[in-house]
């Protein structure tokens, strides 16, 4: 009888290791959705250049539908779902719910971003990612680099990831120099790719005395380094600019003082990996300094002592020395921006 | 001096309101004018679109805004070519062909980006200005009082508001409705376009998909409540813009509220206030495709 039992569990096993490499094999193809083209810099590029180079070491034929926009793309989900596709990433937040949905409806893969109670074993998996831990090192050059000792935070609106890396980002400016002023604005409440509105907010940081300026904003971002690069603050003193996601410095070097690039590769491969082993969409996915899939951009604006005080800490966050919060709270965000009262 | 309190902050608070009240203001007007001719036209979004990639490659390419503003005006005009043909000429429902216009420029100008300006990004230097602001404003505001003074005082402007009240009665005095809906159609197209072509110049000095955000919708709202009065879209660009720089004064001051409730401030205080004093009613043919021979 323990005999059978045995043999019936190893059986049931194989079964189910046969059934799982049935599933692996499956996987020939994946699909990217993005709401802008591949080629801002950021976001979209960023994540289109991911999916090509996991479809490229997995040899996976690869859909990419860009520049979809930000209004309803159901009908794109259904076309990409009937074409069968191992893989759906819904590459923007707005596109979370209807992605979701979509995956009930057609069984399909998905994977969303800023959802993480949306997780649905074996069909949708959500990769809210944050660089707050670049975005800390950010904050560490941001305070140390400014002179008239206020430095802003731009944001096109407050999504989780938004939130992590501007409290991160905060957290490094407060740890480096905690007399620094910081001043914060949110563009809208989805102004990605609002570029003049991004101008006019990142023109009154400037005004209110901020001399760098982290910004956060997709499309927007181009209007925010118009902004720094066409200011004329009345102490006369330069405006720097702090990216996220992307490199700028080929569209700008001047006036770009550092960037928290963004690798999304790892979370991708990462994804594939769990579909083979049958646990897509028990978890989330995360990026950090120590796996690479989040650096800082070096840029020869930066001095060479602040770049290694950056450096150091970054030692630090990766041994787990120093914790950088993890927050998606927009309140918590606004909150250690006022934490030391400024001077109006 | 800087800081909050400075007179840098103050300046840049109001250039601030007033370089976001324009685009809006153009596109108000235009949006207004085709209204009062009978067509409501959803498509002011994709008009808009279409003038700030147009504005933008010319003046990018030229190296003249002013180039740029009459190509952002161009284009726009071209867009409302097909709302004229279809909604005009053939009777087709302006709503669904003022959405389609705008769906179709969001997909072109992304595609006219991509292959011209993805990969470079390049911006525009700051606009020189006069008398502290940029000449278009002047003639925005010249505008909008010429618009008031041809809708009360001149023939045209008995016209168009027959044409948006009662076709049928221009129709049998020798007026041709087609036709005077076309004009305005097309004006229409033009003042958005400008206004598009604006915002890429001079309200942010580059050009990136889907950059409209919204704003043709928002000139729509404004349109509306005006209830045909040019001078009550002025009022409503202008409070929209000093909401806006508002908003984001209050952010920056470190106001510890939600920021959706400071964002929903522009849209709030510009709706309560136009239709606290917009009053009148909307022509009674708006959206109405008119049919010679229709009753």
């Amino acid at each position: 009888m323990p005999f059978r039992t045995a043999a019936l569990a190893a059986a049931l096993l194989a079964a189910s290791a046969l059934t799982a490499t049935a599933r692996a094999a499956e996987i020939t193809s994946l699909a990217i959705m993005t709401p802008e083209q591949g080629t801002d810099f950021g976001w979209n590029q960023q994540g289109i250049a991911a999916a090509q180079a996991v479809a490229k070491a997995h040899g996976l034929k690869l859909t990419i539908a860009q520049g979809l926009g930000y209004g309803d793309v159901r009908a794109t989900l259904r076309e990409l779902a009937d074409d069968k596709l191992g893989l759906i990433i819904a590459h923007a937040s707005g596109y979370n719910t209807a992605a979701a949905e979509i995956a009930a409806e057609t069984s399909s893969r998905v994977a969303i971003v800023d959802s993480p109670s949306k997780l649905k074993p074996g069909l949708v998996a959500d990769y809210t990612l944050n660089g707050r831990e670049g975005a800390y090192l950010a904050g560490i050059v941001a305070a140390r680099v400014s002179k008239t000792k206020t430095v802003a935070v731009v944001v096109s609106g407050e999504p989780p990831a938004w939130n992590a890396q501007s409290y991160g980002f905060a957290a490094g400016v407060r740890a480096t120099d905690p007399a620094i002023t910081l001043r914060y604005a949110v563009i809208g409440p989805a102004a990605y790719s609002d570029a003049a509105g991004a101008k006019r907010v990142t023109d009154a940081a400037i005004a209110a005395g901020a001399d760098v300026v982290f910004g956060q904003g997709n499309g927007a971002s181009f209007g925010m380094l118009q902004a720094v690069d066409t200011a004329k603050p009345a102490d006369g003193h330069k405006v720097w600019f702090i990216d996220v996601i992307g490199d700028k410095s080929s569209v700008d070097a001047s006036h770009l003082l550092t960037s928290v690039v963004w690798d999304y590769t790892p979370v991708f491969e990462a994804m594939l990996t769990d579909i083979k082993a049958d646990t897509f969409g028990t978890h989330g996915y995360h990026l950090t300094l120590a796996s690479g899939s989040i650096k800082l951009l070096p840029s020869p604006n930066i001095p060479a002592a602040v770049w290694d005080e950056a450096m150091a800490a970054q030692k630090k966050i990766a041994d787990g020395s120093l914790k950088v919060e993890e927050t998606y709270d927009a309140a918590k965000v606004h909150a250690i921006m006022t934490s030391v009262a400024a001077t109006p | 001096m800087t800081g909050l309190g400075s007179g840098a902050f103050l300046g840049q608070f109001a250039a601030g309101s007033l370089t976001a009240a324009m685009p809006l203001l153009l596109g108000g007007l235009g949006e207004q004018l085709s209204e009062r001719a009978g067509v409501l036209n959803v498509g002011i979004e994709g008009m808009m679109l279409a003038g700030a990639y147009a504005g933008f490659a010319v003046a990018y390419s030229t190296g003249g805004l002013w180039p740029g503003l009459l190509a952002g005006a161009a284009a726009g005009a071209l867009v409302a070519l097909p709302m004229l043909l279809l909604c005009v000429r053939w009777a087709l429902d302006q709503v669904v062909v003022g959405i389609a216009l705008t769906l179709g420029v969001q997909g072109l100008t992304a595609l006219l980006h991509h292959f011209a300006f993805s990969t470079s990004y390049p911006r525009l230097p700051a606009p020189e200005l006069w008398l502290g602001r940029f000449p278009l404003d002047y003639a925005a505001l010249a505008m909008c009082l010429g618009l008031a003074g041809l809708y009360r005082h001149t023939l045209l402007g008995l016209h168009l508001h027959a044409a948006g009240e009662r076709p049928v009665a221009l129709d049998m005095a020798g007026i041709s409705v087609s036709r005077l809906r076309g004009a305005a159609v097309l004006a229409t197209g033009g003042l958005a376009g400008l206004g598009g072509a604006y915002l890429s110049e001079v309200s942010a000095g580059v050009f990136v998909p889907f950059m409209t955000n919204g704003a043709g919708f928002i000139c729509i709202v404004l349109a509306m409540l005006a209830r045909g009065r040019p001078l009550l879209v002025l009022g409503g660009a202008l409070l929209f813009g000093v909401s806006l720089s508002s908003a984001t004064a209050l952010q920056l001051l470190g106001v510890d509220v939600p920021s959706d409730v400071v964002q929903m401030l522009p849209f709030a205080v510009v709706m309560l206030l136009l239709v606290v004093l917009g009053g009148g009613r909307l022509p009674a043919a708006l959206g109405v495709a008119y049919r010679r021979g229709d009753r």
